[in-house]
């Protein structure tokens, strides 16, 4: 097991990522590790007709364009900007990418209200320029600064989210590609090396918060995410990340497919319920992303094996799936009520199997919040 | 005996053995496909397989139509659309030809109407052949498919597609559309797999990959064996036990037949014919397939009762995409292909008279020899890769500047660095697919990855403009010879407007009918097209067409260019604008679910719109027929509405009311007298409803009762109505008001009593809704609605006030032109005007009642007094009568009853004139 909590792409698939560059004999843009045909390999998994000699597993789910558009976009002069609702995978896409790319997905930036132009280009280590005054030794490059140092790609995590002041302090970077440092008196530029980009996530729902200058926006190229509504590829992402999960925690519990059918049933039910919805008071507050799908699961995994009969039941499901959505009080427990007495008890009677412990799992669980 | 590819076969064959682990039926497949190219190969009635918005398909066709002159085509399409074909010569395509049915026989009547439409586009391989057929003389066109009729025949169920398209696409209305050369296969996971691995989205896209660019330069043999070869592969993996299956399998016996039958009669030689088909029909080995004379036949159906009929509708190539489920924009990209490929090969396509480019004939050169014997061009087809076209730089470059500039337009904030950004990502993502060359959806992706950003700031994102860079939607247009008599008459009756009606955009016509009163003419037009077409297509921005209103000028945006498949439509319903008006009117009045409401509706605008008091009449006598028929009141409102309407209407213009109006007048008072009770008392009819009612027989009573109604029937009606509930209680109250049989009085101490019981307080704002009700049928209980209003407002408690205020204001608000006036009118003469006037204001009912100037008893009596003094009973009937009462005043007389000068005067006048006594005393004692 590793010592990691959780490793990053780039250590997680080591082994994969290292087989790839050997057999890789694409041309490589700048100082790319895989070819971009690779990178998509690696991503979206390989396929009897790719004549590879052993099997690359499926990591991001989605449609294959963006993952091209992506890819290209990173080949090219200009940043790539992953934009989407909350929980559609754009993070996860992004760090996919670097690790395929630079093998390295750790450079990051995450944007806050409190984020800083320090925090984008580079600040000082205070004591060291007290005693040796300001040097290349006592400045701390930022994450980007490093990724443009060693021709890498750098991450900048919820861009909207940092105020546009601080946005706009990419423009320079992403169009002149070096970084110049005015405090010192010679060596007083960082250039760029080639394979440097930028891959920036927004989420959809902040627009408007900070909005993107025009400047900004003509540097990113945007690919759009999409909330996954295929039920087979929501699935598929379920499982994939849940297996993940029970390996990480080192779980033995089986997740039956039928209590995942449930899950996706009932998703699939509240979001058709909040598309319908008039207002926001008959909205759950929950975005109902895959993520969340995956938060519910995760939970019930995780109640089931420490306090429960390590056997992932409906009950749990349920009382796991109430607590992840209720979080507005009497709102979200008053729809969870509706969407409980309107669809699921008709639906336990008429099916049976887990619905009817679904149906008392939430019953009970809607009752204790109340 | 070698057959020429029977390398081929051991080829495959072999493969299929190296591929044991694969499905069994594999050997069988690939060695059937290659049967089937060799079969179709060897009919002697030449075969050329289509595909469906292929211009390689086109192309083909046109140069084996040069080369081989053939003096008969069979064509796949429906064999009644035949004498169509001659009227797209004053078309602009794509247009596409109709069968239009409305009054079916041997089809549900529900599904009416029934409509085929059959797309034809300039790039295609069919157009090409109608074309050639149509401008070379000695050439005969024949279709071969099955009619129209049998196309529902063999297709039941036909639905309507779901949802709203886009306007532009929805150019073929919920019609079935046939086309020639649907290639496709048949079951979603073999095009999952197609587009998969040929690293493509759209099947489009893939089709243009794998097949379209190579066939493209290809000669006419590898074209042929390779389509039929494409056929033959989908149509074997296609599963074989469904419906459409058989039904194409049934077209394809269908055709051959028909096919035989000519070939018999005209006695063609089938080495000149050509038969022109779908790639799928072409590997066709039906029983009956084959030119043979003995060939099985089919026994074709004999067609039902239905009358057809035909015509032409603009048709747009996003209609045609959404109808077929094509990738947007492919049809598009298909028309740039087939203009490119042309400049590149310098061929001149058929085009027919009239159409752009027509009417410039070359002589054909000489036809050329008969081919040789049937050569293998598959094996080399399937062995190599797919001979892509290099990279144009010149083309993605100008495809890369318009885009900027296109995005720039519809306000993007896109720039010459977008531009260089698109190509590079074009050309980096086309490498990515494995291809030289983008093909335009690479571009499209690019363009979009470079240029849309989070928000699209106009009305077209970068994936629809790409659509319009790479062809653009290209919009059929009917000529005017093509349409139909109505619509003609239409464009013709519209010309003093002085307007380009053709032009795809909105035309504003200005009618200034008081200085150009013959534009009155193009007004009456206008006005029934409003009626008949859908909203957008003519739309009245000024004036309005309401009975008793004339206007001296309206102004219209018309929008019939891009409405012109309505007005066609239109066409097959009659001869003239107005003989349609007046089947819809007809329709509507008899249709079973038709109301005494709906009738008088159509009466109405048989009045507006066509001058035919026959038809009026007879829409009217339809009323009173629905009314007298109708069991609820639920219409009450409306019915009431209109026929005051009408009445106002007849009043103003006529000097006598039409006998039709008087029978409803009268007919309504019965029918309504009779169903009053029961309306008071059921639950489920409104008190909307039952005032309505009574509106009709109050607002009516005079005209009814002149007609020979008799009010005892009202009196006895309302005597017999027990409401129950608080609304309708006081509704009868009102009512009985206004018969008399309840003064004002007792009606104020009852709704008094009312609010001064506590248990019955939370009902009392329902008797208000109720009064407020009345205030139509008896409008002169005005002031003391508003009287009641007022104490409800003053003496109601909250929790009983607030709740039910809401229900106040919607009725009034759905109520807003009979309730309000009337309710304002009298609020405003019973409130004080100002402010300052309110302290000391007292409300009229709580005014202390005026007194009468009474004459007092000083004085002498006059002699009037004294008479009535003298013989009180009569003034005490006349005043009961009344309703009023009253005492005595004292009269101080100064001389005895009966004498005196002045009581022998009034005796002496009396008595001079005794009439007047005599009718009072009628009056009295009758």
């Amino acid at each position: 097991m590793s010592d990691m909590l959780r490793a990053p792409a780039e250590v997680k698939y080591a082994e994969e990522l290292d087989w790839l560059e050997s057999v890789d004999d694409g041309p490589k843009p700048f100082s790319w590790r895989l070819s971009p045909k690779m990178v998509r390999l690696f991503i979206l998994g390989s396929e009897r007709a790719d004549g590879l000699d052993r099997e690359i597993s499926q990591k991001w789910f989605g449609d294959r364009s963006f993952v091209e558009r992506a890819i290209v976009t990173l080949a090219s002069d200009r940043g790539l900007l992953l934009i989407g609702d909350p929980g559609t995978g754009k993070s996860w896409l992004a760090e996919l990418l670097a690790a395929a790319i630079s093998r390295n997905s750790t450079l990051v930036v995450q944007g806050t209200a409190g984020t800083t132009e320090d925090h984008i280009k580079y600040s000082w280590n205070v004591s060291m320029v007290i005693a040796k005054g300001q040097s290349r030794a006592s400045m701390i490059p930022s994450p980007i600064m490093t990724a443009m140092e060693g021709g890498v790609i750098g991450r900048f995590e919820e861009l909207t989210r940092s105020t546009s002041d601080v946005q706009d302090a990419l423009i320079s970077i992403l169009s002149e590609k070096y970084v110049s440092i005015p405090e010192l008196d010679d060596d007083n530029i960082v250039f760029a090396k080639p394979g440097f980009s930028i891959i920036a996530t927004a989420n959809s729902r902040d627009r408007g918060v900070n909005d993107l200058s025009s400047a900004l926006k003509r540097r990113f190229n945007f690919v759009r995410i999409p909330v996954v509504t295929n039920r087979k590829s929501e699935a598929e992402i379920v499982r994939f990340r849940t297996e993940e999960l029970l390996r990480r925690h080192n779980i033995e519990l089986e997740v039956p497919p039928t209590l995942l059918d449930v899950l996706l049933q009932s998703f699939a039910d509240l979001r058709a319920a909040a598309a319908g919805a008039g207002s926001d008071d008959e909205r759950l507050e929950s975005a109902l992303s895959t993520a969340e799908q995956i938060g519910v699961l995760e939970d019930a995994i995780l109640h089931s094996n420490f306090f429960g009969a390590r056997e992932l039941t409906a009950e749990t499901l349920a009382s796991s799936l109430v607590g992840s959505l209720a979080r507005r009080s009497p709102e979200d427990l008053a729809i969870l009520n509706k969407y409980w007495h309107g669809v699921v008890e008709p639906r336990s009677k008429e099916q049976s199997g887990e619905w009817t412990g679904f149906l008392e799992g939430g019953r009970q669980a809607i009752a204790t919040l109340s | 005996m070698t057959r020429p590819f029977d390398a081929l076969r051991e080829q495959l064959l072999g493969a299929a053995e190296s591929l044991a682990g694969g499905p069994a039926a594999l050997p069988e497949i690939l060695a059937g496909i290659v049967d089937d190219v060799d079969h179709a190969l060897r009919e002697p009635l030449e075969i050329f397989p289509v595909c469906h918005h292929s211009p390689a398909s086109a192309l083909a066709m046109l140069r084996r139509l040069r080369e081989k002159q053939p003096t008969v085509i069979y064509l796949e399409l429906c064999e009644d659309l035949q004498p169509l074909l001659t009227e797209l010569r004053n078309c602009r395509l794509p247009v596409a030809l109709q069968a239009f049915a409305s009054q079916l026989d041997g089809f549900p009547k529900e599904s009416a109407p029934l409509s085929v439409i059959a797309p034809i586009t300039e790039a295609s391989a069919e157009y090409q052949a109608i074309a050639y057929a149509l401008e070379t003389p000695g050439v005969e066109l024949v279709l071969v498919d099955r009619s129209t009729d049998h196309v529902f025949q063999w297709q039941p169920d036909v639905s309507s597609p779901a949802g709203t398209p886009e306007p532009e696409e929805d150019l073929h209305g919920d019609a079935v559309g046939v086309e020639i050369g649907d290639l496709r296969p048949r079951f979603a996971e073999l095009e999952e797999h197609l587009l998969h691995h040929g690293r493509v989205r759209h099947w489009s896209e893939w089709w243009e990959q794998y097949v379209e660019q190579p066939l493209a330069g290809a000669d006419h043999e590898t074209y042929r064996q390779v389509m039929v070869l494409i056929g033959s592969l989908f149509r074997r993996l296609a599963p074989h036990d469904t419906r459409r299956y058989a039904g194409d399998e049934d077209r394809e016996r269908y055709m051959w037949t028909r096919i035989r039958e000519h070939l018999a009669t005209s006695g063609a030689d089938p080495a000149d014919c050509l038969y022109i088909c779908g790639a799928f029909h072409a590997a066709s080995r039906v029983p009956e397939a084959g030119s043979a004379p003995g060939t099985p036949d089919f026994a074709i159906t004999p067609r039902t009762g239905t009358t057809w009929l035909y015509g032409l509708i603009p048709s747009s190539h996003s209609a045609i995409e959404a109808q077929f489920g094509l990738a947007p924009g492919s049809v598009s990209i298909a028309a740039a292909n087939w203009r490119k490929q042309l400049g590149r090969l310098r061929l001149t396509p058929f085009r027919l008279d009239g159409q752009k480019g027509g009417g410039r004939k070359k002589t054909l050169p000489a036809p050329a020899a008969a081919s040789g014997p049937v050569t293998d061009h598959l094996s080399g087809y399937l062995a190599g890769p797919p001979a892509l076209d290099g990279l144009d730089e010149e083309e993605l470059r100008g495809w890369c500047v318009d885009i900027v500039r296109l995005a720039r337009r519809n306000g993007y904030l896109a720039s010459t660095a977008d531009a260089i950004a698109v190509f590079e990502t074009s050309i980096l993502l086309a490498g990515m697919r494995g291809r030289v060359r983008p093909t335009p959806y690479d571009f499209q992706d690019a363009a979009v990855t470079c240029i849309e950003k989070d928000s699209v700031p106009g009305r077209r994102d970068v994936r629809r403009l790409c659509e319009i860079l790479l062809g653009g939607d290209r919009i059929g247009q009917v000529g005017y010879d093509a349409l139909p008599p109505l619509a003609r008459d239409v464009y013709d009756r519209l010309g003093p407007l002085g307007l380009n009606l053709e032009q795809r955009s909105i035309q504003r016509a200005l009618l200034d009918l008081a200085a150009r009163p013959e534009l009155a003419a193009c007004s009456q037009l206008l006005w029934m097209l409003r009626y008949l077409l859908p909203d957008q297509a003519v739309r009245p921005i000024m004036g309005s067409r309401r009975l008793g209103e004339k206007h001296i000028q309206e102004s219209w945006d018309l929008d019939l260019g891009r409405n012109q498949r309505a007005v066609i439509e239109l066409g097959y319903e009659g001869v003239t604008v107005e003989q349609v008006l007046e089947q819809r009117l007809r329709r509507d009045a008899w249709d079973p679910k038709a109301t005494a409401a709906t009738a008088l509706k159509a009466v109405e605008n048989s009045l507006l719109f066509l001058e035919s008091p026959r038809l009026t009449d007879e829409l009217g006598a339809r009323a009173i027929e629905l009314l007298a028929a109708e069991r609820t009141v639920d219409d009450a409102p409306d019915v009431l509405r209109r026929i005051r309407r009408l009445l106002a209407h007849y009043r103003a213009t006529t000097p006598v009311l039409p006998a039709w109006c008087e029978r409803f007048v009268t007919e309504g008072y019965a029918h309504y007298c009779t169903l009053l009770p029961t309306a008071f008392v059921e639950e489920e009819t409104g008190v909307r409803q039952v005032g309505a009612m009574l509106g009709f027989l109050f607002g009516m009573e005079s005209l009814a009762l002149s007609l020979g109604c008799d009010r005892t029937q009202l009196e006895i009606a309302v005597r017999q109505s027990h409401p129950e509930s608080p609304a309708k209680i006081a509704l009868l109250w009102a009512a009985r008001h206004q018969l008399g049989a309840l003064p004002l009085a007792d009606l104020r101490v009852r709704v008094d009593e009312l609010l001064g019981n506590p248990l019955v307080v939370p009902a009392f704002p329902q008797y208000v809704s109720g009064f407020v009700q009345a205030l139509e049928p008896v409008p002169r209980l005005a002031p003391f609605v508003v009287e009641t209003l007022s104490k409800a407002f003053g003496r109601l408690p909250d929790p009983v006030l607030l709740p039910w205020l809401p229900n106040l204001i919607t009725t009034l608000r759905q109520q807003a032109a009979e309730l309000v006036p009337v309710l304002t009118r009298e609020a405003g003469r019973t409130f004080p005007g100002g402010l300052a006037a309110l302290d000391a204001w007292t409300p009229p009912w709580k005014a202390p009642p005026r007194r009468r100037p009474s004459a007092g008893p000083a004085g002498p009596a006059d002699p009037v007094a004294v008479l009535l003094r003298a013989n009180r009973m009569v003034p005490d009937a006349v005043v009961a009568l009344f309703g009023c009462e009253g005492d005595w005043t004292p009269v101080e007389t100064g001389l005895p009853a009966g004498s005196g000068g002045d009581g022998v005067a009034v005796a002496g006048l009396l008595t001079a004139y005794p009439r007047a006594a005599e009718a009072v005393a009628d009056l009295v004692c009758p």
